[in-house]
């Protein structure tokens, strides 16, 4: 609790600067993976994540120590090479997109765990920094790097608002800017330069292995709440500043852990959510509106079966009856009579279940729906009438007024449906 | 005249056993297009991996290869979760799965330190270079041999006859996964088994070389192969060759330059990948395979 | 101009298939008779890939069934045989046109055997028909796409059913190619076997088939071509989407989930 209570009220200036580092941090990766999530190209900073890792090491040993300007160069070289080398492959050979990232990914990694272990054997003490690059270490991320770093992310950030629009034609509609004489090439050049300048800002707090999550997690987690992209963005940059303050509390609190891992955690937590609660795309929501949609299509049905009951010369049905006509759903079915009820499109007359008057209005509109639905069914699509009832028993509870009305209009009116039921109509009673 | 170093031969020959092993099942990873799918289930493989270690103990028995397993089949259940239940897009399905999973194995390591003895960095690359003294003792003391050779042996006898027993299934069902539905052919079942397989040797092989870097012997040495021709023998030959070329090499070279033997049979791996996209890319023209002239067939 | 069949090979009965929560076959009700060439036309997005697929099992329909030799799919594989698109598979796969032909016969042969003598000579003798025995050993990404159609039909030759299903055979290949695999069509035909083709151009399709289809996401027509190749079930073919079920087809699609599931 104390830890939390230090941590969290900044007195530590040191903290307090991290904490601003990695939301900066956080904030420009976020960006750049979003829109790579968007364009599909969600494995290709996983591969660039990978591939910085030769450059880093030999960033180092040219500068005898953990010089950010030479590790940023060095990471900056590699990552260009094997983004070129991405690009060069996939128009010069054969090989399949994810065989190259693959391909391009691991053996770049492993060329960069030979340097690796190369500079452990050297003995120099400065390398037990480097590890921090391969699983993250915010704790360790010294003051003056992080001038570096958060300078290269304000960059970002700025970069992706100034050309906001530039990259969203990338994204979403490459060959329309290029038809409009955007120079899309050059922007894509840009757009991968900006991609790797936040993989080696985002692998101080999260690693090299685990950086794809840095950059694919938080926006497909926010991609759930909205469509619009500048809520979208905010949202994932939202969901990698909550991230990575949170796994760099851990590493303070836990100086073994490293961050990386703990970060990844958390985004994939904030992403589970998403996935469950989000309005209108989250799964609970679906199954909630599925719910919904099914108590109401039960009550449409019980609506229409006191409806023909009145056909047949009854004032209405009683309750056990209303059950024996849905033997499996006796709860749905007393539930739709109890909301009925409620709602006065249903009367309870000494046992007996009528329609009110607007219970009977509704009760005709779906009824009318169903066989207005089956008559098209029947005249326009050639369908046999013993096979429109089922397609009319699902869209009875779909169709809009304004459907309706193009239907009458489209059958002109009819007085019957495919099986001489009358259609009902509003006046019908008069 | 160069005395037969033992050691020398029992790495080389392991570490060549685990590369074909990989480079056969990543055949046919590449012609399914499933190359990160196969690095992700490598990753994701981790926690079963650990939690294997802590319910066994010091002894790395059968558990570490059932929490593989289940940890492999988990996680194409999670990325197929996440596909079709929350609709999210192939390539980010794959990515937020295995990185969430190798992140808790991570985690899992350094909370279970006490009792498991991985190191984050082993994970990683592996050690081969150990793999002499770290043997196998019967029950009776007598010594079998490196712990780590004889599971490679049983790695490759089964990849090998997974492939020789499947190989018409393997081969239709990554041409033509609907056609085989159609006839008949259990293509979901095999596309299990495939996976299966990936995790298995995943985990067969990761003392050795670590999670990382058998993504690159699982796609590499296939990768290169397929530069050079099309026809699938030959894939598959050229495919071992490599592997085992990169195993000597990869061995010799780390011993020059004092590195880790697993990364640089990788390093040398891209090295020989990078010289043959080059030699077969439209402007030098060496290729193997039939000629592209009208030629009657020879039986 | 519906016309029903006593005793059909094939019996689509209600059928209706939804792709992505979009309805793309509503209630298709038709039977087709043994031993004909028989055409399926339509407007692209009509649903003639999706009932194919129906029919080969690859989608699950919504409601409705189909019943091949008056028996479910799966009592009857070896019976059918399926040519997909073209474009469904990757041409630059490793394999000989050889290669591809034979796996024809694995349906056949089973789990873990091996194909021998026997399944050789099967597939030379379907190269043999369709003209291809010389580029046996040819690599499939060396050929063109007349050449590539006659290796995915010899691979279902060598299948040897009595039902074939053929999603656009001649689409984008040459006329001398188109030509022979027409008139092979018809050899087979001849010999008993049924053949289904989905095609994409109305006036060929007179010459070629017997009886024909016509699909607009519902059945427009079903029967000998001369019943059913007339001004007005071509209009109600290609004269674009019902308005209607266009807007139907929106609502469905702005649920959040799909309304025409159980």
């Amino acid at each position: 609790m104390e830890d939390f209570l230090y941590f969290f009220s900044f007195q530590d200036s040191s903290i307090a600067f991290i904490v601003l580092g990695i939301t900066i941090l956080g904030i420009g990766s976020a960006y750049v993976g979003t829109f790579s999530f968007l364009d599909n190209k969600a494995l290709l900073g996983d591969a660039i994540s990978h591939s910085v890792l030769p450059g880093i090491c030999l960033g180092f040993l040219l500068a005898g120590e953990k010089n950010p300007l030479y590790i940023v160069g060095g990471a900056i070289i590699s990552g260009s090479a094997a983004t070129f080398l991405t690009s060069w492959l996939k128009s010069n050979t054969k090989l399949s997109e994810d065989s190259i990232i693959a391909t391009v990914l691991s053996t770049f990694f492993g060329f960069g765990i030979v340097l690796l272990t190369v500079i452990q054997k050297t003995g120099n003490p400065e390398m037990a920094g480097l590890n921090q690059f391969i699983f993250g270490n915010a704790i360790g991320i010294l003051e003056e790097d992080l001038w570096v770093y958060g300078g290269l992310s304000l960059i970002i950030i700025l970069s992706l608002s100034l050309l906001m629009k530039e990259f969203s034609l990338l994204v979403f509609n490459q060959e329309f800017g290029r038809a409009i004489g955007y120079p899309m090439d050059f922007i894509r050049l840009v757009f991968n330069i900006l991609m790797i300048l936040s993989v080696v800002i985002g692998i101080q707090a999260i690693g090299v292995v685990l950086m794809a999550a840095l950059l694919i997690t938080p926006g497909a987690a926010a991609r759930f709440w909205t469509d619009r992209l500048s809520t979208l963005l905010i949202l994932a940059g939202l969901f990698a500043v909550i991230s990575g303050i949170t796994g760099t509390y851990i590493s303070f609190v836990l100086p073994k852990m490293p961050t990386g891992p703990w970060v990844v955690v958390c985004l994939s937590f904030l992403a589970l959510i998403s996935f469950l609660f989000a309005p209108k795309k989250g799964i609970l929501f679906r199954y909630i509106s599925r719910r919904k949609y099914l108590r109401k299509t039960h009550r449409d049905h019980v609506l229409k079966s006191l409806f023909k009951a009145t056909e047949e010369g009854k004032k209405g049905l009683n309750k056990n009856e209303l059950l024996s006509l849905y033997p499996h759903h006796k709860k749905e079915t007393l539930g739709s009579i109890s909301y009925l009820l409620k709602h006065n499109q249903l009367n309870n007359i000494q046992g007996l279940i009528e329609l009110s008057e607007s219970g009977k209005t509704e009760a005709k509109r779906i009824v009318r729906l169903h066989r207005l639905w089956e008559s098209y069914l029947n005249e326009y699509m050639n369908i046999a009438p013993d096979h429109v009832h089922d397609s009319a028993e699902k869209l009875e509870h779909l169709i809009t007024p304004e459907l309706e009305e193009l239907l009458d209009n489209r059958l002109r009116y009819p007085k019957l449906d495919p099986h001489q039921e009358n259609i009902p109509r509003d006046h019908d009673d008069i | 005249m160069m005395t037969f170093d033992q050691n020398a031969f029992l790495i080389i020959s392991t570490a060549s056993m685990i590369a074909i092993s990989c480079g056969l099942l990543g055949v046919f990873m590449m012609l399914r297009k499933m190359s990160m799918t196969g690095d992700a289930i490598s990753h994701a493989v981790l926690p079963g991996i650990v939690i294997g270690y802590f319910i066994s103990g010091s002894q790395r028995g059968v558990e570490v290869i059932i929490g593989a397993g289940l940890l492999g089949i988990l996680a194409t259940l999670i990325i197929d979760f996440l596909r079709k239940k929350a609709k999210v897009q192939l390539d980010a399905s794959i990515g937020i799965t295995f990185t969430l999973l190798f992140a808790i194995g991570i985690i899992l390591i350094n909370l279970l330190a006490y009792k498991v003895d991985l190191d984050q960095e082993c994970v990683l690359y592996g050690e081969i270079a150990y793999l002499p003294i770290d043997l196998w003792i019967t029950n009776s003391g007598f010594s079998m041999g490196p712990r780590i050779t004889w599971l490679a042996l049983l790695n490759l006898l089964l990849v090998g006859s997974f492939i020789f027993l499947l190989f018409k299934e393997l081969k239709l069902t990554s041409f033509d996964e609907g056609f085989g539905m159609v006839m008949g052919i259990p293509a979901g079942a095999i596309n299990l088994a495939l996976m299966s397989m990936v995790s298995y040797t995943t985990v067969s092989s990761f003392d050795a070389v670590g999670a990382i870097l058998v993504v690159a012997l699982l796609v590499v040495p296939p990768a290169t192969a397929f530069l050079w021709t099309k026809d699938i023998k030959s894939l598959i030959k050229l495919t071992i060759g490599i592997g085992i070329g990169i195993s000597v090499l990869g061995y010799y070279l780390a011993f020059l330059a004092d590195s880790s033997i697993a990364g640089m049979m990788v390093t040398v791996g891209g090295a020989v990948f990078l010289i043959s996209a080059v030699l077969t890319s439209k402007k030098f023209k060496f290729r193997l395979g039939t000629q592209s002239n009208q030629e009657a067939f020879n039986s | 101009m519906i016309k029903q069949v006593e005793n059909p090979l094939l019996e689509i009965h209600d059928l209706t298939v939804s792709y992505d929560q979009s309805p793309v076959l509503w209630n298709i009700d038709f039977s087709l008779p043994e031993g004909k060439l028989i055409g399926i036309l339509g407007p692209n997005g009509a649903g003639k890939s999706t009932l194919i697929k129906a029919i080969m099992g690859l989608v699950e329909p919504t409601g409705g069934y189909v019943k091949i030799f008056n028996k479910d799919l799966d009592q009857v594989r070896n019976r059918i045989s399926y040519v997909p698109q073209r474009e469904s598979v990757d041409w630059n796969f490793p394999a000989s046109v050889l290669d591809v032909v034979m796996m024809g016969t694995y349906g056949r042969l089973g789990l873990f055997k091996r194909p021998g003598k026997k399944e050789k000579d099967l597939a030379f003798s379907s190269l043999e028909k369709v003209g291809m025995t010389a580029f046996a050993k040819r690599q499939i990404s060396e050929l063109s796409g007349g050449q590539q159609q006659r290796v995915f039909i010899a691979r279902a030759l060598a299948q040897e059913a009595d039902l074939y299903l053929m999603d656009e055979p001649f689409a984008g290949v040459d006329m001398a190619t188109e030509t022979a695999i027409f008139q092979l069509l018809q050899e087979m035909t001849k010999e008993g076997k049924t053949v289904i083709v989905v095609h994409h151009d109305i006036h060929s399709a007179m010459t070629y088939f017997e009886w024909i289809i016509m699909l607009n996401l519902h059945l427009v027509a079903s029967g000998p071509k001369s019943d059913v190749v007339n001004e007005d079930l071509l209009r109600k073919t290609y004269g674009g989407k019902l308005n209607l079920l266009t807007k139907v087809t929106e609502i469905i699609r702005q649920q959040e989930f799909n309304p025409l599931k159980n």
